[in-house]
């Protein structure tokens, strides 16, 4: 007999099939755009990421944008100091040159890993919804509690990597 | 989100480029400005990525490697661009050039202005000539005042940059459309009530807040009783539930209607309201993917996973028919992968009246607990544990005790994005207990089933399962009514569906086929088909054919008193055409129809035989028609306010085949009303206030000699909510069935207008 155990399947495997879901989800990705658009206010990267005064400050999206238009309106025409920022959209790990924040949307966890590798050299927040994302080595997570958007953050991760993230943003997410 | 147009801007000069899109941004804040540094850059871009088609280019004509008359004529080579507007400007204007940009292919040109009050205007001039009806639409869309307690729709990205972290996250991001939509469920009539929907309206149950699907029909025919069913077939009342045998109701996986007569005990079927995630309800049969029983519908209740429900919260409700509801529920993770919740209830319902008016005496009691457990002990294994039991004792002119037990575990296996495993399996014991006219009825359920999906070719999902399911059915009574009295009944069932995208984004078919084999039909294929045609993201269309059926239940087959055995009893068989559309023209504003014509043959029929000690016997000599449509709607007037419900209009035509059939059968099968309106309204008056009702408007049922149940008049009637919220306390005051002292709904007692206040507290 067919459960709802499969609904929660054919949501979960046929992700890639529902074409409608993803329009149905922009508010969503509305408000998570502009979440990643704090972050840039409430974490300070260090020095190092930029060589010059005039570098961006570059914020990619690897394995499909969920967000259209979104992260860009909500950068446009925005600094960070004196550095501009940037939305940059990349195919594979091998694109990824200079980047601050990545966020990470495929839910595989073998291409997931093969990304977090990748950062992990690197001062860069990852962020996505999967949700194992922090289990895998992740350090933000949005997840859905009551229709309402909450983040998870993994603020150790963070610390080794020399991002200080503030404590308001600290304060109003579930640290591990 | 096509509809913000895009301008690109060629100029080597970054301050260049920060003027200018401040200029933009003040000329037309909906307008998204991509930069280049110069026209190697820009053709790179423009070549490459294939998809991007700025609405405007602006190119300095000044500019290192290649100047802008030469990017304008490559750009000009490019197919796809040849009609994007291209405006050419530098710090002096020399009419050679001019003439030359023209000729080109360049729409204007523009002097370098020396403030960005002057740009904005001239940008504002261009903009505005292209834009008029673009701008027309945005207006209408994106001119919504921002409200921080919104449902549905929010405020535009620069307005939502304004807002603090907190106030982001108070903002609602999901809306109806976001649950789970899987291709057949799209070209389905699916309704989901969301967990919000739920704790905004009066249910303390989970019968009641069936309520708020329209396309249910739900009544209540007594303080623990109720009849529910979709598509008409609300069969005659009968002791804790209906004889509604037509619909299938699964909670979190565990299909919860009885062998015993193919119905729901209502009265036992209990959920934490708060810790609900939402109810799907299909109406129409979902025979391929769904089970036996899902002939008019199929009633998907879902609760939360644990991770989704930490922390405590505890509420407690008195008043006069829901005397006293208390309910605690604490949630906590053992690591980062382990989450579990436990929770507990208990229900003190008071009397309903009798059709006189004189107290009815059914009032009742039920205790519940639970627990669930997530586990995610890898990248893609889930598994979810869950257990539950429950007591109470019904009074009433038979008064019954009932228990029950059941724990449930599944595993979830995905092996790619496309392909994976689901794994199910519960046991479960339920106890009912008839005291002063002795029925006994112990019912042991295993039950086990495995799923596994996995893509063929390009375009072909295919989805596959098999179930299989052990009833031991105990009954006891002094009139020996169940003949025999104890019969072990065994289902195995397969299903196999393919999701076949014919044209990608645009049409899918969904085809597939259940197959059930069971001990008194043997074996039964139920095929059907789905197409759904999605011309773009707002409107969907859909049409379907379905072949279900209704195997039998000991109530048909077994029923010995007054009745002869009925061993040759069949399937209750329909052939279901359906219809729908759907739209969604912007996120304020949702719509769906969708129409039916059900075929139906076999249906249960009560014949009279010429035995004296056995005058009936059920045959199936009845067949039938229904036919109609159901309209639901979420519009959302401001967002702090919204409003959600529909329209069901039904009507049924019967036949009898056989002369011995008894007069009046299909009233024992069905007492439907044709109109059924609902409307649910969910307000925040303020931060901390809200308002919100949900009215309900019955057509009348007939008269039925068969169950001696006189005509029950239409009615309307509301529920009403108030709350304040005062941090993690909310205090509520809720009225129930307010516009009359009583009214009846189904059969004969009066349903008598209530209130209680609440305290939910969450921590």
């Amino acid at each position: 007999m067919a459960r709802p155990g499969l609904i929660l399947t054919a949501l979960f495997l046929f992700g890639s099939l529902s074409f409608q879901a993803q329009t149905l989800t922009s508010v969503e990705y509305k408000v998570k755009a502009v979440f990643i658009y704090n972050f840039i206010h409430f974490i300070d990267w260090p020095q190092s990421t930029y060589e010059y005064s005039y570098d961006e400050f570059v914020i990619g999206i690897i394995g499909g944008d969920p967000f259209g238009t979104y992260i860009d309106e909500a950068v446009a025409g925005e600094r960070i100091k004196s550095h501009r920022i940037k939305v940059q959209r990349y195919k594979s790990v091998e694109e990824i040159k200079k980047c601050h924040i990545l966020f990470i949307n495929t839910h595989d966890p073998e291409e997931t890993k093969k990304i977090l590798d990748f950062t992990a050299k690197r001062h860069i927040l990852t962020v996505s919804d999967t949700p194992n994302f922090i289990r895998w080595g992740g350090m933000v997570r949005f997840f859905t509690v009551e229709d309402k958007i909450r983040l998870e953050i993994n603020n150790t991760l963070a610390r080794a990597r020399e991002l200080k993230i503030s404590s308001k943003l600290l304060r109003v997410a579930i640290v591990q | 989100m096509h509809n913000i147009p895009t301008v690109f801007l060629i100029d080597d000069d970054t301050d260049d480029q920060e003027i200018f899109s401040l200029a933009m941004e003040k000329a037309n804040q909906q307008v998204q400005c991509v930069f280049a540094d110069d026209g190697i850059h820009a053709l790179e871009k423009l070549k490459t990525d294939t998809a991007f088609r700025p609405d405007f280019i602006f190119i300095d004509m000044n500019m290192p490697r290649m100047n802008g008359q030469q990017c304008l004529t490559e750009i000009k080579k490019i197919d796809r661009l040849r009609d994007v507007p291209v405006y050419m400007y530098s710090t002096s204007a020399d009419p050679e050039s001019l003439e030359e940009n023209k000729r080109l292919g360049a729409s204007d040109f523009i002097v370098k202005p020396s403030s960005i009050t002057e740009l904005t205007d001239i940008l504002s001039q261009i903009l505005h000539k292209h834009l008029v009806a673009v701008l027309m639409v945005l207006f209408l869309i994106s001119a919504q005042p921002l409200q921080l307690l919104s449902q549905n729709d929010i405020a535009p990205v620069r307005e939502l940059k304004k807002l603090t972290v907190e106030e982001l996250m108070n903002i609602v991001v999901t809306s109806v459309s976001k649950t789970p939509e899987n291709l057949s469920e799209v070209a389905s009539a699916i309704q989901v009530v969301t967990g919000n929907d739920l704790r905004r309206s009066t249910s303390v149950r989970l019968a009641e807040a069936l309520r708020l699907a329209p396309n249910l029909q739900v009544t209540q025919s007594g303080s623990h009783d109720w009849g529910i069913s979709a598509r008409g077939f609300n069969g005659a009342p009968v002791a804790s539930s209906s004889l509604a045998d037509k619909l299938l109701v699964m909670i979190d996986g565990r299909t919860v209607y009885t062998p015993l007569f193919g119905g729901v005990y209502w009265d036992v079927q209990n959920v934490l309201i708060e810790d609900i995630d939402r109810l799907e309800v299909v109406s129409g049969p979902g025979g391929t993917l769904w089970g036996s029983n899902a002939v008019n519908g199929v009633v998907n209740v879902i609760t939360k996973s644990a991770d989704e429900t930490q922390g405590l919260y505890l509420s407690g409700a008195f008043g006069s028919l829901v005397k006293g509801h208390i309910a605690a529920r604490y949630g906590s993770q053992v690591d980062s992968s382990l989450f579990f919740r436990i929770y507990g209830q208990r229900f003190d319902f008071d009397n309903t009246l009798l059709a006189n008016g004189d107290d009815a005496h059914d009032d009742w009691h039920l205790t519940q607990g639970g627990f669930r457990m997530d586990y995610y002990p890898s990248d893609k294994n889930t598994i979810t544990i869950q257990g539950e039991l429950y007591g109470g004792v019904e009074d009433d002119t038979l008064s019954t005790t009932v228990n029950g037990q059941h724990v449930l575990a599944r595993w979830t296996h995905a092996y790619s994005e496309t392909s994976g495993l689901v794994v199910q399996s519960y046991l479960e014991r339920t106890w009912r207990e008839i005291s002063n006219n002795p029925f006994t009825d112990e019912l042991t359920t295993i039950d086990l089933d495995l799923q596994y999906s996995f893509p063929l070719g390009e375009s072909n999902q295919l989805l596959a399962g098999i179930g299989m399911r052990t009833q031991d059915d105990q009954t006891t009574s002094f009139d020996n009514r169940f003949d025999p009295q104890n019969r072990t009944l065994n289902l195995v069932s397969g299903f196999i569906q393919d999701q076949i995208t014919l044209v990608p984004n645009r049409f899918n078919l969904t085809i597939g086929s259940k197959f059930l084999y069971n001990n008194y039909t043997e074996l039964e294929v139920q095929p059907s088909a789905r197409l759904a045609w999605t011309p773009n993201e707002t409107h969907t269309l859909w049409a379907a054919v379905s072949n279900a059926v209704r195997t039998p239940s000991r109530f048909d087959v077994d029923l010995s008193t007054f009745y002869a055995l009925a061993p040759e009893f069949r399937s209750e068989e329909v052939i279901a055409y359906e219809a729908g559309y759907r739209i969604r023209p912007f996120n304020l504003v949702s719509f769906s129809l969708a129409a039916f014509y059900n075929q139906y043959d076999d249906l249960r029929s009560l014949n009279t035989s010429n035995d004296t000690l056995a005058p009936f016997y059920f045959g199936n000599d009845l067949k039938g028609n229904t036919y109609g449509f159901e309209i639901s709607g979420t519009l959302v007037p401001g967002d702090w306010w919204r409003l959600r419900g529909g329209y069901t209009f039904l009507e049924k035509e019967f036949e009898i085949k056989a002369a011995n059939v008894f007069p009046g059968t299909e009233l024992l099968e069905g007492i439907d009303p044709r109109h059924q309106f609902l409307v649910q309204s969910i307000m925040d008056i303020s931060k901390r206030f809200q308002i919100d009702v949900v009215g309900r408007i019955i057509g009348k049922l007939p008269a039925a000699a068969i169950t001696q149940t006189p005509e029950i008049p239409s009615y309307v009637t509301f529920n009403a909510r108030l709350a304040y919220v005062f941090n993690k306390v909310t205090f509520i005051l809720a009225g129930q069935n307010l516009a009359q002292p009583d009214h009846i709904e189904f059969g004969t007692r009066r349903i008598p207008r209530s209130i209680y206040g609440k305290i939910e507290v969450r921590l």
